[in-house]
């Protein structure tokens, strides 16, 4: 295959996403539904939060207001992969059907090529949801806006995100290996309601297997760290953004050697 | 209709989910790992709480009906709504529809098999390791054969509950957003993402009359002996609940999948 500059990909994928919601547009019907649905569970969400808390006024110190960010916190940090890799979600379809062999006919990147193929619009609503919990959670605890600390957000959201991206890719990818794998991809993607908790409640072992392993503590947790409690950032949260390009690259690894293992099956 | 054919049916379909085995064993292994997860949120909600028991549940109680729940849920998720829209899309439905058997009928049977398999080999053994590590919680004695026909009546108002949403999508042409729709409202108003008995008073008064409630909440409340289950009248209520909405959901799936499949349009297939 050959090695392409970054230009070239981001016009292909600039063309196959006007494609994409061109389809998209053809199904008015399935677009509202859909987006109300993504408003929904988000409500759902919100709902399970604000009733856990009629109960129990803090969990393990946090209290209403800072669970209040680090959820809107995991919520942005979930949009990138709702929206850009929701194809993922298809992947154990083409494989069992064999329609995935046409993605390996492209001279452009395979992984590549898949992902790009589907942009989640609805995606954009918990955006939003997550963008307002944020901001109320904000004011309500006082932290200063500066230039500096908005960055760190960013920067730190972004990193956050990388994470998930890591999980369903190594998720999605078990299906070249394993047939009925689907579910695997369901209980990840249910790990993420985790992350809206502090990772503190974790003890021994598992403290391990969430923060390295199966990273939830780094959906959310560590990142946010460094805006709610600046004075006192753990380690492992200045570390995160590295571990997450790693993870990252390794769930790409994983993807890529499943696609070779496809190849050699053939269909 | 021939109970052998029936059989036949479910019998396929319990060797269709079988041919998956290495699938059924990763599930199984994800479960654990979910509720270690479970267990940790809920310990650390409860030591902060202060109190051992906080709406007549202690943390045991929590822990055995969440975790519970899951299970079930994975037994109890049926894809009929999935299932459904790719057939339309493939124009597979078609064939289906052909077949010399009512097509609900021939869906549930199917799916009975999986049911059957779901049940054994991820059910049991999650109720087993509940059962040890709680150190015998979970009562035992007549309440296990009230939860048994409790969760096959919760199976079958699940069934048609998915059957009265399925045939949305041959008007929308809709899957994602109807089915994110049904299963977020199941599952928040069910008890099954955090325990109906947490609800706020008046919520509470509402949910108690809605078919959601017997999916998960009814069975889990017998086998927990809550909510009254461990008197006659109290359990009888609850069945009588069940069989209600049981009723209700399958004369309404009836009417509404008789008008909906005459509306089926199939591009190509």
């Amino acid at each position: 295959m050959h090695k392409r500059g970054l230009a070239f990909y981001a016009s292909i994928y600039r063309k196959i996403l006007i494609q994409d919601l061109k389809s998209k547009m053809s199904y008015r019907a399935d677009f509202i539904i859909s987006t109300f649905g993504m408003i929904m569970t988000n409500l759902a969400g919100f709902v399970t939060f604000m009733i856990l808390f009629h109960n129990f006024p803090t969990i393990n110190g946090w209290d209403y207001h800072h669970m209040l960010f680090l959820y809107g916190f995991s919520l942005v940090a979930l949009t990138p992969v709702q929206c850009f890799f929701d194809n993922n979600w298809n992947l154990r379809f083409m494989v069992q059907s064999g329609d995935f062999i046409k993605y390996c006919f492209r001279p452009v990147n395979v992984f590549f090529y898949f992902i790009s193929e589907v942009f989640d619009v609805k995606g954009l609503g918990q955006l939003a949801f997550g963008i307002g919990t944020i901001i109320y959670a904000w004011i309500k605890i006082g932290i200063p806006v500066t230039v500096f600390v908005i960055a760190k957000l960013l920067v730190f959201l972004l990193t956050a995100s990388l994470f998930m991206i890591a999980l369903m890719n190594f998720a999605a990818a078990t299906c070249f290996w394993i047939k009925g794998s689907g579910y695997v991809m369901v209980i990840m993607f249910r790990f993420k309601d985790f992350a809206k908790y502090p990772s503190s409640i974790f003890e021994g072992i598992f403290k391990i297997i969430f923060t390295f392993i199966i990273p939830i503590a780094f959906i959310a947790y560590y990142p946010s760290l460094v805006i709610l409690e600046p004075s006192n950032v753990p380690l492992l949260s200045w570390i995160s953004p590295l571990y997450g390009i790693l993870f990252v690259y390794l769930s790409y690894r994983f993807w890529m050697l499943g696609v070779r293992k496809y190849d050699f099956t053939g269909s | 209709m021939n109970p052998k054919r029936l059989l036949a049916i479910t019998r396929a379909g319990i060797m269709e989910s079988l041919h998956f085995r290495l699938g059924i064993f990763v599930t199984l292994f994800a479960n654990l790992i979910y509720l270690v997860l479970v267990y940790y949120l809920w310990k650390a909600i409860y030591d902060s709480s202060g109190t051992a028991v906080v709406n007549g549940m202690t943390f045991t109680d929590t822990m055995i009906y969440l975790i519970l729940a899951t299970a079930l849920f994975n037994f109890l998720e049926m894809f009929v709504v999935w299932d459904m829209s790719r057939s339309i899309q493939s124009g597979k439905i078609v064939l289906d529809l052909l077949k010399p058997m009512r097509f609900r009928k021939y869906t549930f049977w199917s799916y009975t098999g999986n049911h059957i398999v779901q049940f054994v080999l991820t059910f049991i053994p999650t109720f087993i390791v509940v059962m040890i590590v709680t150190k015998g919680a979970i009562p035992i004695g007549l309440n296990l054969v009230w939860f048994l026909i409790a969760t096959v009546l919760a199976l079958m108002i699940n069934y048609n509950l998915e059957m009265l949403v399925a045939p949305i999508c041959f008007y929308t042409e809709s899957t994602w957003g109807v089915n994110i729709v049904k299963e977020t409202i199941v599952l928040l108003l069910s008890g099954a993402s955090i325990p109906l008995a947490f609800f706020p008073e008046k919520a509470r008064m509402i949910v108690q009359y809605l078919p959601f409630r017997a999916v998960y909440d009814i069975p889990l409340s017998i086998l927990l002996e809550k909510n009254g289950s461990d008197t006659w009248h109290g359990l009888l209520s609850l069945f009588a609940m069940q069989i209600i909405w049981l009723a209700v959901l399958t004369l309404a799936g009836n009417l509404f999948w008789n008008s909906a499949v005459k509306k089926v349009t199939v591009n190509g297939g």
